[in-house]
Formats: C-alpha cells, sequence, structure tokens
C-alpha cells in the first residue's frame, strides 16, 4: 500500500478548508478530514463540494495533450498536437498580432482558479508585452464592494478573522446564503453566534434561505432595490442618534453630508421601491445599531448590481457609523466566492492594479515594481473584462489567452459574448476541461488542476496557505504557472521568467508586494494554518484591520453620500416579474467541474424555477411544470418550483446550468459590474 | 458504552454533506438528509437501536452489536432474506443486489477501528451530527438548555429572552 495523505486546501468557494487527499500512487483515491490541525478554519469540516473535490480529477473528459482547432470556430473540432508545436505556435501568434497591431490588440484572463504564483506570472506576462489588458472573473463578482471599500476605508478585505464572528451581537447578511455557498463558515462561525451566543440575524434576500431560516429579521427587497433598504437604514439610524459619535468624531470624515443626503430616504419611501415593510427596516436598522458588536456579510446578491457601486459605498457608511470597524467582535468586508479570488485581486490580475493592488498610475510604486523585474510596465489602464470582449467585437482587441475561465457562459448576455469570440484572430485557452469557450479557441491547452499542483491560495479570511500536489495529472497536462513561463521563454522573455518552482515566484512575490514579505515558502510549509497577512516579515500578522486608523492617506474613513438609482431594467407590463439567480449549496459557478464530480451531479441535477405560491396560482403553474422563463434577451424552459420560500413577483434559478444570456449588459458607471443579479422577465407554463 | 449519532436537527442546513461523505467513503450513501417546505431538514440514518428489530429477526444470527453499540452487519453470514428490512421502521438494511446480501450503515466501522469519526460526523458542517456517548451528548444538551433557561433574565423579555438551541 502506497496510500499517503496530502494536505490540500479545499478547490471550491474561498473559505480556506483544507483537507487530505488520500493519494495512492499518484492517484486521488479519496478524501480524509483534516483534524490533525486545531488552527485551520474548518477544524476538519467540510461541505458537500469540498468532499466530492477529488471526483473530477480522473473524469474522461479532462484535458490531456494541447489541441489545435481543426474546424470553425465554435464548431469544436480539434487535433493533438505536441506542447513545442502549441507553444511555438502561441508565441509566433502573439508576437505577429504585437507587431502588427500594437500590444493593445492583446489581452489575457486569469482566473480564481488557479494559484497565487500562476496569476503573478500571468499578470507580468501581460505587463511584460506592453499590455494592462488583464482581468479575472471578480470582476463580475465583487470588483464593487472592493472599490467603494477601497475609496471609503483604504482597505476591501475582511477586517476580523472568522472567530470573532461567534463574539458579535448583531449579524447582517446581505444578498449572501452562506449556508449554500460556505457551509463550513456558516456552520462553524455565524450559526454558533446566532444558536449558542445569542446573536441576532438580519438577513437581506429576496428568498427565504436556509439562512433566513435562523433570522431573527428577514427584509425580502425586489433584486435590486436593496440600496432604497440600505439608504432607509441610514435614515433611521441618522435620524434616531443611535450612531457611535465618538468613533465618528474621531475616525469619520464627511458624516454631516451623509446625515443631509438620507434625511430624504424615509423607510416609507423605500417601501415603495424595494416592497420590504417601512417598520421592519427600522427595526432591522434599530436592532443592528444599538447591538454594540455587529458583522456585515455579503457577496454577490449585492455586489452584481448596475448600482452595487452605490449600495456598498451606503453599507461601509453603515458599518463605520455604527463604529463596528477596527475592534475585536465585528466583521465586514469582501467575501469573494471562488477558493483564491483575494490571491488573484492581490496579484493584480486587474487592468489598473499591480501585485499588491497598486494603481498602475502610482507613479513611485510602479517605479518600485519595475526596478524588481527590470523591463517597463505601461501605465495606461487597460480595458475591464467586458470591455475586452466589446473590443474583441469591434476587432481593437485580437488575441486573447484565457486561463481557466469561461466567459462563453458566465459572462453577462453570453449570446453576444459568443459572436465576439468568434470575431477574434486567435485565442488559447487553458483549463483543465473543454468548456464552451473551448470550442472558440484556436489552441486549448491542457492544465493540472488544483490537486495535481503545488500552490499558494489565499482565503477570504486573509489567511495565505499552501496547498501541495496530491495527484499526478492526466496525460500531458502541466502546471499552470509552468505553462506561462514556458510561452514566456518561447517569446524571449525567459530573462523575466527565471523561475523553476512554485518557490521562487513567491519569493519575487515576498519582494514585490511588501504586505506579503512575510509569507514565504518556508513559513508557509511548516505551518499548514498560514499566516494571515498583512504580514510584513516572517513573525508577524495582522488578524485584525484598522485597530489604529484606516488605510486612507489621513488615517480616515472618508463617506461617500449616494443617491438612489434603480436597476437597469424593472418590470413593465411586458415583462412583468422581477428574475434573480442564486448558488445551489452541491454545484459550482458554471459547473464546469462540479457537473462532473459524481456524488454533486447526482444530487442537484438540473436547474429549476423558483415562483410563488400565489403568482404560481394566477398562472396555473404547479410544481413539476414545465415552464419557459423569457426575457428581452432570450429565453429558457425548466421544471417550476411553487414556493413559499421567495417573495411574490420574484422568480428565481440556480444560475450554474445557462441563465445569464438572459440577463441584461448593464454596467456599474464606476467598475462596469455588469447587472447580473436581476432582469425584468415573463413566464408562461410550456403546454403539451 | 452505547456511542450513536444524535441529530440536532434544528443546526442542519440540508447542505448534504453527510450524504457526499458517506458515498464517498463507503461507496454509497447510508444517511439522507430530508427537507421540507418551510426548510426545516433532518438527516437520518439507521439509528443503530438499543434492542434492534433486525437483529432479532434475523435468522442466521449475521448481524451483532460491536463494543461501540453499533448494528454491524456480517456479510458472510447474511443470506439476503430481507427479514430484517421487514423488521426495521425505518426501512433501513437495503438490498446489495450485486451481491445478494443486506447493506445498511456500520456506523464506519473501519474508521472507527482507526480512532476517527464516522465519515458523516466528521463532514457535517453544522454538527447537527454529534457522535459520542449517547448519554454524554445528551446531558450535555440538558445542561446547555438549564444553562440558558437560568441566563434568560439577563437577554430581556419575551422572545429575546431565549436561545434556540
Amino acid at each position: 500500500m502506497a496510500e499517503k495523505l496530502v494536505p490540500v486546501v479545499c478547490a471550491w468557494c474561498s473559505v480556506g478548508c483544507r483537507l487530505y487527499i488520500v493519494n495512492d500512487n499518484g492517484y486521488p483515491k479519496k478524501i480524509e478530514f483534516d483534524y490533525d490541525h486545531p488552527g485551520i478554519p474548518n477544524k476538519g469540516k467540510l461541505c458537500p463540494k469540498g468532499v466530492a473535490s477529488f471526483q473530477y480529477l480522473r473524469h474522461p473528459d479532462r484535458l490531456r495533450k494541447p489541441l489545435k482547432r481543426a474546424g470553425e470556430r465554435g464548431e469544436g473540432k480539434f487535433v493533438e498536437i505536441s506542447w513545442e508545436e502549441a507553444i511555438k505556435e502561441i508565441a509566433q501568434k502573439l508576437k505577429e498580432i504585437k507587431e502588427k497591431y500594437g500590444p493593445e490588440a492583446l489581452a489575457f484572463l486569469g482566473t480564481e482558479r488557479i494559484s497565487v504564483e500562476a496569476n503573478y506570472v500571468l499578470q507580468k506576462l501581460a505587463r511584460a508585452l506592453g499590455t494592462n489588458n488583464v482581468e479575472h472573473p471578480g470582476r463580475f463578482c465583487q470588483s464593487t464592494v472592493f472599490f467603494a471599500k477601497q475609496k471609503i476605508l483604504g482597505n476591501p478585505f475582511l477586517t476580523n478573522p472568522f472567530e470573532d464572528i461567534t463574539k458579535t451581537k448583531a449579524i447582517l447578511i446581505w444578498g449572501y446564503n452562506p449556508a449554500a455557498t460556505s457551509p463550513v463558515f456558516f456552520g462553524q462561525y455565524v450559526e454558533r453566534a446566532v444558536l449558542d451566543n445569542g446573536a441576532k440575524l438580519i438577513v437581506v434576500d429576496p428568498r427565504k434561505t436556509e439562512t433566513a431560516k435562523f433570522a431573527d429579521i428577514h427584509l425580502q427587497p425586489y433584486p435590486g432595490t436593496d440600496l432604497a433598504v440600505a439608504l432607509a437604514m441610514l435614515n433611521v439610524i441618522i435620524k434616531n442618534e443611535l450612531y457611535d459619535k465618538d468613533f465618528i468624531a474621531e475616525r469619520v470624515e464627511g458624516f454631516e453630508e451623509l446625515a443631509k443626503k438620507v434625511e430624504q430616504y424615509t423607510p416609507q419611501w423605500a417601501e415603495k421601491i424595494s416592497g420590504v415593510p417601512a417598520e421592519l427596516i427600522e427595526k432591522a436598522a434599530i436592532t443592528f445599531a444599538t447591538a454594540g458588536k455587529g458583522a456585515l456579510l455579503q457577496q454577490m446578491g449585492s455586489t452584481q448590481h448596475a448600482n452595487g457601486t452605490l449600495l456598498h459605498m451606503a453599507l461601509a457608511a453603515l458599518i463605520v457609523i455604527c463604529g463596528y470597524v477596527g475592534k475585536e467582535g465585528v466583521m465586514s468586508g469582501a467575501i469573494p466566492g471562488a477558493y483564491n479570488a483575494m490571491g488573484v485581486s492581490m496579484m493584480g490580475v486587474d487592468c489598473d492594479m499591480l501585485p499588491g493592488r497598486v494603481s498602475v498610475e502610482d507613479e513611485e510604486e510602479v517605479k518600485r515594481i519595475e526596478e524588481i523585474w527590470g523591463f517597463k510596465i505601461p501605465r495606461k489602464p487597460g480595458l475591464t473584462y467586458f470591455r475586452i470582449i466589446e473590443a474583441i467585437n469591434e476587432g481593437k482587441v485580437k488575441a486573447l489567452y484565457i486561463v481557466g475561465v469561461n466567459p462563453a457562459k458566465g459572462a453577462p448576455n453570453s449570446a453576444f459574448v459568443r459572436e465576439a469570440l468568434k470575431k477574434a484572430e486567435f485565442i488559447v485557452v487553458q483549463d483543465v476541461f473543454p468548456n464552451e469557450t473551448a470550442q472558440y479557441a484556436d489552441i486549448v491547452l491542457p492544465a493540472a488542476a488544483w490537486y495535481e499542483q503545488e500552490g499558494t491560495i489565499m482565503s477570504f479570511e486573509r489567511r495565505v496557505q499552501r496547498s501541495f500536489k496530491a495527484a499526478d495529472p492526466p496525460g500531458d497536462a502541466k502546471p499552470d504557472w509552468q505553462i506561462i513561463v514556458e510561452v514566456a521563454r518561447a517569446l524571449g522573455l525567459g530573462e523575466y521568467f527565471n523561475y523553476s518552482s512554485v518557490d521562487d515566484i513567491l519569493r519575487e512575490i515576498n519582494r514585490t508586494v511588501p504586505i506579503l514579505a512575510g509569507a514565504t515558502p518556508e513559513r508557509l510549509k511548516e505551518n499548514i494554518e498560514g499566516c494571515i497577512f498583512p504580514c510584513p516579515d516572517e513573525k508577524t500578522e495582522t488578524t485584525r484591520l484598522f485597530l489604529d486608523g484606516f488605510m486612507t492617506p489621513d488615517g480616515k474613513a472618508h463617506l461617500i453620500p449616494v443617491d438612489y438609482e434603480p436597476p437597469g431594467e424593472v418590470p413593465d407590463e411586458e415583462y412583468p416579474f422581477w428574475l434573480t439567480n442564486f448558488t445551489l449549496v452541491g454545484q459550482f459557478r458554471t459547473g464546469v467541474r462540479s457537473f462532473r464530480s459524481k456524488s454533486l451531479e447526482k444530487r442537484w441535477p438540473e436547474p429549476f424555477v423558483m415562483i410563488n405560491v400565489s403568482d404560481a396560482a394566477k398562472l396555473g403553474i404547479k410544481t413539476g411544470d414545465l415552464v419557459n422563463v423569457e426575457t428581452r434577451r432570450g429565453s429558457l424552459t425548466a421544471r417550476a418550483e411553487v414556493t413559499p420560500n421567495i417573495r411574490e413577483g420574484v422568480i428565481a434559478m440556480p444560475w450554474h446550468w445557462d441563465f445569464n444570456y438572459l440577463t441584461a449588459d448593464v454596467l456599474d458607471k464606476y467598475v462596469e459590474m455588469p447587472e447580473l443579479k436581476t432582469a425584468a422577465c415573463r413566464i408562461s407554463k410550456v403546454e403539451g | 458504552m452505547s456511542k450513536k449519532i444524535f441529530i440536532d436537527f434544528k443546526r442542519c442546513i440540508a447542505c448534504k454533506a453527510c450524504e457526499v461523505a458517506c458515498e464517498v467513503i463507503n461507496g454509497e450513501a447510508k444517511i439522507r438528509v430530508f427537507e421540507f417546505p418551510d426548510l426545516t431538514s433532518v438527516a437520518f440514518n439507521c439509528r443503530h437501536c438499543e434492542k434492534a428489530p433486525c437483529m432479532e429477526v434475523c435468522p442466521v444470527n449475521a448481524l451483532s452489536k460491536d463494543d461501540d453499540g453499533a448494528v454491524v452487519l456480517d456479510p458472510l453470514k447474511c443470506i439476503g432474506c430481507l427479514m430484517c428490512a421487514v423488521a426495521c421502521p425505518f426501512g433501513v438494511p437495503k438490498l446489495d443486489e450485486a451481491n445478494k446480501i443486506m447493506d445498511k450503515c456500520a456506523l464506519c466501522a473501519g474508521r472507527r477501528a482507526k480512532g476517527l469519526l464516522p465519515a458523516c460526523v466528521s463532514a457535517c458542517p453544522t454538527e447537527a451530527l454529534k457522535y459520542g456517548d449517547i448519554n454524554d451528548v445528551l446531558w450535555a444538551r440538558e445542561g446547555k438548555i438549564v444553562a440558558n433557561l437560568k441566563s434568560s433574565a439577563k437577554r430581556g423579555k419575551g422572545e429575546n429572552a431565549l436561545l434556540v438551541l
């Protein structure tokens, strides 16, 4: 028996759970729970995805050899080629396009699904080629909250370690269903706080979810109108003087302007817009503000709106005026949904950010990084994710190098994305499975999956951990960082990419990003629990942010008063329902990996449409009927589930199967976040 | 000493981690989560009864209690007559059609032998499944309820006074 237990970090959401993969002569046999390290965030526990996380590794669909397109784009016909040929062709094409159209015609997409090191070399390659057109799907996920919190507090990350939520007195969960999306975080921390320590739970969600089941107060706004609820809560807190006066005097700028701005936004006004009873809004605001210690958790239900940045500016103000920052027992900050989302954004896989979230326009910092890298970094911010797709459509971007992303299915208005991809001159897709986007690629590269390579990962707790190689990749698949480095060398950039292991890359990251200087390979290998950044040296970690001040130049929070803006599309006579989407506990994103995990596919096999009992009665729809959901962009058919667990007037569907082509490409004006969480739709029973 | 899995259904969030864990470790899920329209959910597995009817009716003595009090099946003795399934008030023992014998939860006998928790309990992220000496589990629960009642006055009146347990 050559079985051994290899410690890894789970490859789904971003809680950072640790487990073991049972490695049998290189084959990933099963998992084992990690009860050996009391300091890890999950304390041994796992959710269904975590338990099944090894199942897709040996799926027959896995890419095993590099492929070259043999038919038309979108047809999905390929022939196998060797690594040498593939790398040579990629280098040649990228060179040609760069020479012919300039570096701006190149674009790169990174992903939360690969390690910190691989993302670092990917964005470094883009910059070495002279372009800032490098993005990751976080643009469609967390960019609104990142932008708002960065502006107001100077840092968007989670402020406190998980343990602190068990000490809090009120938890406000906004557009987030942790019971389904991060069950371990919910069960080990949130549920303990609520059930065992008596914290009050307030949930804002149009659906009654597994999380809302535990709520003392449940607000059910129409999707995309929650900004009205947030403004009304601010109004109640300020009108009743429930804010933390000392904290505001000492650490907050712009409170008077905020107070003036929210005067008009009464709970009665918010009720008209959002459909949430005014007294409930009032009760929620008073409960939250008078708790003494509070936590605000939010996810895509609040960020994926065209008014998402405005909402998060209001929510940041809510947290700040209550004084729920910079102490023990409070929590707020961005909570990304994919396992290395924190890592990918820290590594600067962003059109206007460099590693360490340094702006490309910050001359002093850019010069410092240039000295380490040894080449000139472009100063002009690149295109955001959706603008890259538009630029391909317009013929401005010619080549696209995609790592582990699936825009042909995941991007908003995905039908348009597919059309745009057909017009590109050259597309490379590097992934573990031939996903929908790979059908449009010229070259498809087989990547090793997460458990098949060593790498570093950052959880949303800001915990930096090392995951080890627990299985051999199938066929000729290679680790992502290695593929990117080979491409860089073939492009003649070898002198800047002189790495022989992930440790080499991490050491360079330690030098490039001062707040990660202490997260060295040696430290991460010795301490399986990892460390919480900022960690400027090997002895330190920062578990709580903002203890002495915010990370703004003057150390104060600068509130930004905002006005209400409606969502980009609201129901009318033609399309009378609000449409929103949600995540199932046993599926992940566009299902590239979770559809191929047999234990998950068996239990969560197909999409369904949630419709309220009274709406269904009016339309004559019963549970199990086939219904057609139609928006201005398209329609889809699924089985109906008639339920009281969704508010009247709202239709909800899980989005893993195919959903995003229904949504409008309305964009947030600050960060170009598309409005994925709301659309106007009509629904009808399919006869026959 | 009788060790059992105690199901604290108020903590359950229907994530089915227990089902998937049992499937991954044992090849087939022997625990199932039942969900109700009001979002109540209960994980349900073999109860390893103190007076197990399946043991009493087995004509070949294929079922017995091990040291932890778990009802386990000896596959070499079982003849697949289904009497245990008939007798079980919950319909827990199932027929393994490939091997023509019965199959049921053994409270992860192999894992317990190594000092590990049963797979479903190991996974359960909310600790809705608790494993241990059943009296210890129940005394702890009772202690919690008493402590909650004692401190309820501090938390105010009416609905604010009690924690959900």
